[in-house]
């Protein structure tokens, strides 16, 4: 029982920082068709720029983590205007998935010359002291207590923002129904602007708040990717709910895979879900059923 | 005058250098020659796939991979001689590659790229992990190839081999796209829908496509088996899976001719990277991108418009005609009844 | 009592709880030109789409001549004579337009791969056939010397006319327009007018056409459907039509909640 308590709690903390990639993603994908396939390196430049600022600067924690948030808003800015925004008007799917591919590449590739090569692996200080602490029987990290929580108030926010303030209505809005959006005169440009920028800046918050629990290495983006991944799709690419849920199932997959059957299905657990779901239920558990009009 | 240089000159003269090339340079020159004749072969077969059929499969590292294990394995665990071995390969690459054909009948575009993208990181993962069978993550030698009767050693039969199977894959190529079998893949690519109602038979034409990828990837999987001499899961990794993508991005996507062209360039830049000790993520990550944004249908069109004499049937998609991303995403919302 | 050349019975179609057919009957006579009309929404692209298999029906059947057509996919049913155009250009792109009238010739292939790959003499022939057949299909619209272009260079109103003879190539039996005559100027229209009347006298194939454009339907239709939300509520000669209570007060009426 106490090794099933301690998967699961450590599947619901890493399935926190999922989530916050994978809302990243539905989010994106809500209002512009298009799933990024850079978010992964959105993550980890997040994750390197915080290491930067926490452990090679020495600023304090907090601080780094708003930086690299802020940082991370302003890729994401960056990126729709140089990439994605050209790719989008004048170009098939296909090639702006591979585009996107290629930008992926580029970003883990100038990661790797600007903080270390194939074998680096950075690691953060641990936040709070690494003994376990007991919640009613049960042992936990508090590190890991701390990164779930972090991540629950940044996805609460989210929630906040998009429910409650005019921009985030205006993005919600135009994800449901961009003709309609722009009918209204909402300047849908702008808003798929700022709805990359801002799932970038949650990917990057997701990074920092993970980079104490494990290492960085450049290849982190893809695999945090695919994971993001499967996250998205189990919830149904749709909903963002969907993501949340879909997050904390895939690490909870992912534990007790690991735990109970053989140590490298963690690795491999994404991968089997993806396949899975996209063969047997497209739409995942709470996504809508496109419907194809010509 | 200008008649003469055309498609038939250009392919002719290539394929004369390659034939010339061991008899003429050194042995990592040789070698790298080798090279090029797989990445003709490798993004000959992609192209297929995803110029002319449209199906974005994020898999063919992977049939790579899987082409060289097949052939590797045989003949280390059953001592299979070479002849034997490298068709198995060969067609255990077509038979997985072709199972993909099954959710690209439901999938499509990003769907479909991350379903074939998670069936290669599993297959990488076996690879690495199936230490019985794959030999694990080290990889593992496969006994010498003996050519014997034939006059040539390792090096020498495993380099004609390649160039004979470059040149009759490019003519299969050439001749199947131009026939009712390429107009059904550019039709898959270009309307689905409408292409149904032809008559079109959706199943069969993108399993024919997956299967013929997944073949030519095999056939290359099997050559480099012999080529390298050694087989481990590093070499059919993430950065594997771009140089495809780059090889038919450069040479012009639904253009078979254009599939020499770009294996050929890949080949050749990927030396010159190596040399500049330039990132090659970098390099042709940044490649992709540049090439969609400014000439997603490749060197090819240049090539047509600097030699007139190039008659190729027109099959790659002309920039700045097919519909954006944003205008069919508009259309989808449009209601209806 | 001749079979007619398509028929549809107490077909119904729903999605996610909305009712997009109920109920809908209708015969379509060989040969004729029938027009199907109705407000937006009514259900009228929904039932192109069942009859070509697109979407199964929840009940009912389609039949075709003496086939039913009922859970087909849409390849087979075309193989059995049904054709049909789309109200966006479906016109392939990459493809010149003698290549996209060829490839209209699909079902006529017999070699498939390996004939294709051996370049057999009989593979050389049908190629041949088909080139032959696909200009005199261009001839037949006068776009023979479009025969090059890529799919993609003509204008709106000179695809979806290439479009139509595209579904003409590999003489169907029943064809199903969908909004032919939309984005066209009104000399256009009424060279459509023309091009379907010649269709139906010359080459004899069941023209079946969703259309807004009521001066066309109504001039060129032999019998005409009306649907209003995913039912039928008139059929008959087109004056009969025009003057028929349900059908005004289903224009009307959806004009006043519009």
């Amino acid at each position: 029982m106490e090794y099933f308590s301690y998967l699961m709690a450590t599947g619901i903390s890493t399935g926190a920082l999922y989530a916050l990639v994978a809302l990243g993603i539905v989010v994106i994908y809500k209002s512009t068709q298009v799933v990024n396939f850079a978010h992964g390196e959105m993550f980890m430049l997040g994750g390197y720029l915080g290491y930067t600022f926490h452990v090679m600067l020495g600023w304090p924690y907090l601080l780094s983590f708003l930086l690299a948030v802020g940082a991370g808003f302003v890729l994401g800015l960056a990126v729709d205007r140089v990439a994605f925004r050209p790719l989008m008007q004048r170009q098939t799917m296909v090639s702006v998935l591979l585009a996107m591919i290629g930008l992926s590449f580029v970003l883990k590739g100038v990661a790797r010359w600007l903080w270390g090569g194939k074998g680096d692996y950075l690691s953060f200080p641990p936040l709070v002291s690494p003994t376990p602490i007991s919640f009613g029987g049960i042992m936990v990290m508090s590190q890991q207590l701390v990164v779930l929580g972090a991540a629950c108030l940044v996805m609460a926010a989210f929630a906040v923002f998009f429910k409650f303030t005019r921009a985030g209505r205006f993005m919600q809005a135009t994800a449901d129904n961009p003709k309609a959006a722009k009918l209204v005169g909402l300047r849908t440009d702008r808003v798929y602007m700022y709805t990359f920028a801002v799932g970038s800046a949650v990917a990057a918050a997701a990074a920092v708040l993970m980079a104490p629990l494990t290492l960085l290495y450049p290849d982190i983006g893809f695999a945090l990717f695919i994971k993001a991944f499967a996250a998205a799709v189990l919830g149904g690419l749709t909903s963002i709910p969907g993501a949340v849920v879909g997050g904390f199932l895939i690490g909870i997959i992912e534990q007790l895979a690991a735990g109970y059957i053989h140590s490298s299905l963690q690795e491999v657990a994404a991968f089997v879900v993806i396949m899975l779901v996209l063969t047997f239920i497209p739409t995942g558990l709470f996504g809508q059923r496109r419907l194809r009009k010509v | 005058m200008r008649h003469l240089v055309g498609k038939r000159a250009f392919i002719v003269a290539l394929f004369g250098a390659l034939l010339l090339a061991p008899s003429v340079t050194n042995q990592y020159q040789t070698f790298v020659a080798n090279l090029i004749l797989l990445y003709i072969i490798l993004s000959l077969g992609l192209n297929l796939l995803i110029g002319f059929a449209g199906q974005l499969a994020l898999s063919n590292a992977a049939m790579y991979g899987i082409g060289a294990y097949g052939t590797g394995l045989m003949m280390a665990h059953f001592g299979f001689p070479y002849w034997a071995a490298a068709p198995c390969g060969a067609l255990l690459a077509m038979g997985l590659g072709t199972l993909l054909a099954l959710p690209a009948l439901r999938l499509s575009g990003i769907y479909l790229a991350l379903a074939t993208l998670a069936f290669a990181q599993f297959t990488y993962w076996v690879m690495t992990h199936w230490t019985d069978v794959t030999f694990g993550a080290g990889g593992f030698v496969p006994p010498r190839i003996d050519f014997s009767p034939l006059p040539v050693n390792q090096e020498q039969g495993i380099y004609y081999l390649s160039w004979i199977l470059a040149l009759l894959l490019y003519v299969v190529a050439r001749r199947a796209m131009e026939s009712p079998v390429g107009r059904a893949f550019v039709a898959i690519r270009d309307g689905e829908v409408a292409a149904q109602s032809l008559g079109i038979d959706l199943l069969r034409y993108k399993s024919l496509a997956f299967a013929m990828s997944g073949f030519y990837a095999g056939v290359a999987g099997a050559l480099y088996c012999g080529l390298l001499g050694f087989v481990g899961p590093e070499s059919f990794d993430l950065l594997q899976m771009i140089l495809h993508k780059g090889a038919v991005v450069l040479g012009g996507m639904g253009s078979v001719v254009g599939s020499v062209i770009g294996g050929t360039l890949l080949t050749v830049l990927v030396e010159i990277t190596k040399e500049a000790k330039f990132s090659i993520e970098i390099a042709f990550g940044g490649l992709l991108v540049v090439f969609v944004l400014f000439q997603p249908s490749g060197l090819i069109v240049f090539i047509r418009k600097w030699l007139p004499g190039w008659d190729e049937r027109l099959h790659y998609v002309p920039p700045g005609t097919a519909p954006p991303v944003q205008a069919a995403r508009t259309a989808a919302a449009e209601g209806d009844d | 009592m001749v079979k007619p050349a398509l028929a549809v019975r107490d077909l119904s179609v729903s999605f996610g709880g909305v009712t997009a057919l109920q109920d809908v009957s209708a015969d379509f006579p060989s040969g004729e030109i029938i027009g199907i009309i109705g407000p937006n929404g009514a259900g009228k692209t929904t039932l192109l789409n069942v009859i070509c298999g697109m979407n199964p029906p929840d009940a009912g059947d389609v039949f075709l001549g003496e086939h039913r057509l009922n859970g087909m996919k849409p390849n087979r049913i075309a193989a059995l004579g049904l054709r049909r155009t789309f109200q966006s250009s479906q016109l392939f792109a990459g493809m010149s337009v003698l290549e996209n009238m060829m490839t209209g010739l699909h079902l006529m292939g017999s070699t498939g791969l390996f004939g294709a790959i051996l370049r057999s003499r009989r593979m050389r022939e049908e190629e041949r056939e088909m080139r032959e057949r696909a200009l005199q299909s261009l001839d037949f619209v006068g776009f023979r010397h479009f025969a090059d272009r890529p799919g993609s260079a003509l204008s709106f109103g000179q695809q979806r006319i290439i479009e139509i003879a595209r579904t003409l190539i590999f003489e169907p039996k029943v064809v199903l327009l969908d909004e032919p005559a939309v984005g066209l100027s009104v000399n256009r229209v009424a060279e459509l007018d023309t091009l379907l009347r010649r269709i139906r006298d010359e080459r004899g194939v069941t023209l079946i056409m969703i259309e807004h454009v009521i001066r066309l339907v109504m001039g060129v239709s032999d019998r005409v459907v009306v649907l209003n939300s995913g039912r039928k509520i008139a059929e008959g000669l087109p004056d009969e039509v025009r003057r028929d209570e349900a059908v005004i007060e289903a224009y009307l009426g959806h004009q006043a909640h519009a």
